[in-house]
């Protein structure tokens, strides 16, 4: 098959390390930024706190050590970064040490290859057929979420339920996926989507 | 043990939906038992076969947050950081209208600069120095990967009725497949349109050619003189569209050459040795000149798997029988014993 296209890629040099300009930095931002979002939501659990971490971090490489380097725009340095930063976060805020212990244990997700993309694609076969055997309303809720984003009350007034409904049926689609999706949840060669 | 807690909680915390302290309480609750830790994991696997990300991130809105952070601290000149939780901070303890009333103000004139950017551009452009890739997915979580020296502009519209982009230089494209809105490659030649694949573009303004390689799936050629002549491409097909707007295919071609880069290794066959030199100057970010240089459409076949520029050119300089040097950027090769 295709090999590992998007393996290692920081590539060809390691002599003489161009400075960042703040187009590297641009392009470092675009493309990561969601990822990392995801990688230290894992960690905190609370979306306000994973982008105020994230953009300051992004901040810091521009403001106070100016982008003097790209090798701290690279996937692996903002990877770590970023994970050092959301453990401080937890230890600050005094989180339960078992949580901590258990957040020590996140690896950073890999970047995709295309194997697991072509894995994905079959994978997503079995996803679409688990998802389209929900019950309806089960899987009408889902869908509003997963696919289009919707916020709990936005898909209340949709479907015209209560909150709390929709809150159960969320439950009820995710239980049952899960059930369904058993045997591949475990399974390490999952892609990680977009580092999840 | 934070009271009131119930499984169903769990998807708040996956989805990030909590504040700081509704997150602590969780976790403590997780924390407490094993099992909890486990159907988290399980529930988080479920949000990744899902959906590509667990929740809509906006990178555009957070962009514009750290610009104007940056900005402001650039104008400064001071040695603060992260104004923006600074400011939500000082708004929430309410610490009197008049710090409020300039927070906003800063805000305000912060949008207002933001607006009369010269470019508030509606492109966003990703691009490549010579030695370095990037790797990148898009709004529509279709993947891409940069080679060197690349650039690709994406709308800001991107796949809100069509999903076009614009590239400079060479890419691997792994497309997500969707018939009501064709992925479009446009590049100086031509058009490159998705019929659902995955497929390599390459078009250095350097080459004056585009070259698409499909590893699987199909993909439109459309040229760029009139736009009427159009070329299906298959797994396996190598389209060209030469400097006159002149279309052609080959089939059967070794994707594992075409496709080496993204790999991390260079491979050449029958290739001339100019652009050779040209290629490898765009992946090690050298110039390489060739003294007397005679021989540089001569054709070779070769191949470069190593990080290091000096290696290379070692390789190189062995199968041209040639001397080099290198000073910074600048790489010299001199022909050991004078050819034709």
């Amino acid at each position: 098959m295709l090999d590992s296209h998007f393996r290692s890629s920081q590539p060809t040099r390691q002599r003489r390390l161009p400075p960042a300009t703040p187009h590297s930095w641009e392009s470092a931002f675009q493309a990561y930024y969601v990822e990392l979002c995801e990688y230290v939501l894992r960690f905190v659990g609370s979306a306000e706190a994973a982008q105020d971490l994230v953009q300051d971090l992004f901040l810091r490489l521009w403001d106070s050590r100016g982008p003097r380097d790209v090798t701290r725009l690279t996937r692996p340095y903002l990877y770590v970064a970023a994970r050092n930063r959301a453990l401080k976060y937890l230890r600050h805020r005094r989180v339960v040490t078992t949580w901590i212990a258990r957040a020590a244990c996140e690896d950073t997700p890999p970047s995709d290859t295309p194997e697991d993309l072509c894995l994905c694609a079959e994978l997503d076969d079995v996803v679409q057929r688990a998802i389209a055997q929900l019950p309806a309303r089960c899987r009408a809720v889902f869908m509003l979420r997963r696919r289009e984003q919707l916020s709990y009350r936005e898909i209340a007034t949709r479907l015209g339920v209560s909150l709390g409904t929709v809150k159960s049926q969320m439950w009820r689609a995710t239980l049952r996926l899960r059930a369904k999706l058993g045997p591949y949840l475990a399974r390490p060669a999952i892609p990680e989507g977009r580092a999840g | 043990m934070a009271e009131g807690i119930e499984e169903s909680d769990l998807l708040r915390f996956v989805e990030g939906d909590c504040s700081p302290d509704e997150a602590a309480a969780i976790q403590a609750w997780i924390a407490a038992d094993p099992r909890r830790g486990e159907l988290l994991d399980e529930l988080r696997a479920v949000w990744r076969l899902t959906g590509s990300t667990t929740r809509p991130w906006v990178v555009a809105e957070a962009r514009i947050r750290l610009l104007r952070s940056r900005g402001r601290h650039a104008a400064q000149g001071s040695a603060g950081f992260s104004a923006r939780p600074r400011l939500l901070r000082l708004a929430r303890s309410g610490l009197g209208p008049i710090r409020i009333a300039a927070a906003i103000a800063c805000v305000v004139a912060g949008t207002v600069l933001w607006r009369l950017r010269p470019h508030s551009a509606a492109f966003r452009e990703y691009a490549t120095p010579p030695g370095q890739r990037l790797q990148l997915t898009l709004p529509d979580s279709s993947r891409v990967l940069l080679s060197v020296g690349t650039r690709l502009r994406v709308p800001r519209d991107f796949a809100v009725s069509e999903r076009s982009v614009e590239l400079d230089g060479e890419a691997y494209f792994v497309v997500r497949h969707d018939p009501r809105r064709p992925f479009l490659v446009r590049t100086r030649q031509g058009v490159t349109e998705d019929l659902g694949t995955s497929f390599d573009v390459r078009a250095y303004p350097q080459e004056h050619f585009v070259q698409v390689v499909v590893a699987a799936g199909r993909v439109a050629l459309r040229g760029g003189r009139g736009g009427d002549s159009v070329l299906s491409l298959r797994s396996r097909d190598r389209g060209v569209i030469d400097a006159r707007g002149v279309l052609s295919a080959t089939s059967g071609v070794s994707l594992g050459d075409y496709l080496a880069w993204t790999r991390g290794t260079l491979v050449f066959r029958y290739a001339r040795l100019g652009d050779v030199v040209a290629q490898l100057g765009r992946w090690y970010d050298v110039d390489i000149e060739i003294s007397g240089a005679s021989g540089t459409a001569e054709r070779l076949t070769i191949s470069f798997a190593t990080r290091s520029v000096d290696e290379a050119l070692t390789t190189l300089a062995q199968v041209l029988d040639a001397r080099w040097t290198r000073s910074g950027r600048m790489v010299r090769l001199t022909p050991l014993h004078r050819r034709q």
